[in-house]
């Protein structure tokens, strides 16, 4: 597993100037799959003279590297998660950046009657009623857990599901490309959505309601815990991160003319 | 005075998944009187047909016209599943959500709820959890949900597939009871008596196709095709 880890570090990491600064951050892989980090890391690179060494992995192993002193702080999508972590005093504190969105994905025919539901508890509700397929990643990753929260709020439960119910524990993209292959109904994170590439007869359904808003918080690791780690450049990332010129690359972030994230920090 | 919803009359309809043919070519026209039940051995596209005729199975060819528009059309049926799937609620909230769904106010909606509770035997278990009820219980259930909204035609797909005598039996008296009041019932079963009990007419599928279509006395009599005659005879069909 190290050896993926650094891998992707290896790939990701800047070419580093001999003086320049340098931290590693782990993040989420619908973050990296977004492509915004190609646009952020170059500005921060010019702006403070720091590399940002990236982990691309998932929410609950971005916590666990953050937990064990592995990275300098933790760029993730898991409130629940993220207090837990506060509370083990494995962080220094939260800071809420960006959020981006949930989309229900589903066949252009839309059976189930998704595209006219008032919100995402009836979309699914429509959904289990015509036991249309649904595609879920069944990972464990911070998606996966947001749609078992969705269907927990519709007052559904997947363990009562039959075969229309596809858990395939995998990633967005092969989730995305099984829904594509069924004409299944999928929940994705909208970057995944708009940077797949085989739609096929997919289409977006549904979004919109404020309970699919995907929050992303910034959590600077403890230095009291691991004496190692940079806490210096941590607040300094997270001052770029919560500074304007953050907000205006985020804001302005496009795929196919469709912005990706909102900038909310409380500056 | 509604327009009436059948003839539904189904040209070529054909459903393909992965270049495979599940269902089709289907040429079939259905009249507006008694119930439907669909036979043929597993996997023949029994549920797929069902849920094609029902709408929520894309078609990749051929046509499906109901008598009237395709909106109203899908408002006046309802389909029954083979595993039913509550909601975490109580069996009466069960029970009145299709018709929240549809704008009833919340207090008739407890009320036809209440009473439709009371014809499946479960008026005493209004506030239970439906996530506690038996596997007949959730079935009778389930098809006062899809009744409780007054379809005109309701599908079933193997409602009785997994549950013992006693729930088979009173899930057949809600059936004939709803039958008997003009509810048109088209339904798919693996259990031959059943059927017998049952049918008006018999749809035979084999391979996706409509094998055999007659009159349940006729079927069960004197099946036209060597296949049928094997199917009822309990031979194995491929």
């Amino acid at each position: 597993m190290k050896n993926v880890i650094f891998g992707v570090v290896a790939s990701l990491a800047l070419t580093t100037a001999a003086l320049a600064d340098d931290m590693k951050l782990a993040v989420t892989t619908s973050f990296h799959n977004s492509g915004l980090a190609e646009i952020l890391l170059p500005e921060i690179k010019a702006d403070l003279d720091l590399d940002v060494q990236l982990l691309v992995v998932g929410t609950g192993q971005a916590i666990r590297l953050g937990e064990a002193g592995d990275v300098d702080a933790i760029l993730v999508h898991s409130q629940k998660a993220e207090e837990k972590f506060l509370a083990g005093g494995n962080g220094t504190h939260r800071r809420e950046i960006m959020y981006n969105d949930f989309v229900f994905i589903g066949p252009s025919a839309d059976s189930a009657g998704v595209k006219d539901a008032e919100n995402a508890a009836q979309a699914l509700q429509r959904i289990a009623q015509a036991h249309a397929s649904f595609v879920s990643r069944g990972d464990d990753s911070g998606t996966h857990k947001k749609e078992l929260s969705l269907w927990k709020a519709a007052d559904l439960d997947p363990a009562g599901f039959d075969d229309w119910y596809r858990a395939v524990g995998a990633g967005m993209g092969a989730a995305l490309n099984t829904a594509s292959g069924m004409e299944a109904y999928i929940m994705a994170d909208r970057a995944s959505w708009l940077n797949f590439g085989n739609k096929g007869g997919l289409e977006l359904l549904f979004a919109g309601d404020p309970v699919l808003f995907n929050q992303y918080a910034y959590l600077p690791v403890n230095p009291e815990k691991h004496a190692h780690v940079k806490n210096d450049l941590a607040l300094k990332l997270e001052a770029w991160l919560t500074s304007d010129r953050a907000k205006e690359l985020i804001n302005a972030y496009k795929i196919g003319g469709e912005t990706l994230f909102v900038f909310n920090a409380k500056q | 005075m509604q327009k009436p919803l059948f003839p539904l009359i189904a040209k070529q309809a054909t459903v393909r998944r992965r270049g495979k043919v599940l269902v089709g070519p289907v040429d079939l026209t259905l009249g507006g009187q008694g119930t439907t039940i669909v036979i043929g051995p597993n996997g023949a596209g029994k549920t797929t047909l069902l849920k094609m005729l029902h709408g929520i199975e894309r078609m990749n060819g051929g046509v499906l016209d109901w008598a009237c528009p395709i909106e109203e059309a899908q408002r006046r049926q309802a389909f029954v599943f083979q595993t039913p799937i509550m909601m975490r609620r109580s069996v009466v909230d069960n029970l009145a959500y299709p018709l929240q769904l549809i704008g009833v106010a919340r207090r008739e909606a407890r009320a036809r709820a209440a009473h439709w509770a009371d014809q499946i035997n479960l008026g005493d278990a209004l506030e239970r959890s439906a996530m506690l009820l038996s596997g007949g219980e959730r079935q009778k259930l389930a098809l006062a949900r899809a009744l409780i909204r007054e379809p005109d035609v309701l599908f079933l797909d193997e409602p009785c597939a997994s549950l013992d005598g006693r729930a088979t039996r009173e899930i057949e008296e809600i059936l004939l009871r709803a039958a008997a009041t003009g509810t048109r019932l088209i339904m798919s079963t693996h259990n031959m008596g059943q059927a017998q009990r049952l049918a008006d007419e018999v749809l035979f599928v084999l391979h996706g196709r409509i094998h055999e279509f007659s009159s349940a006395k006729t079927f069960f009599e004197g099946p036209q095709t060597a296949q049928a005659d094997a199917f009822l005879r309990g031979d194995i069909v491929e």
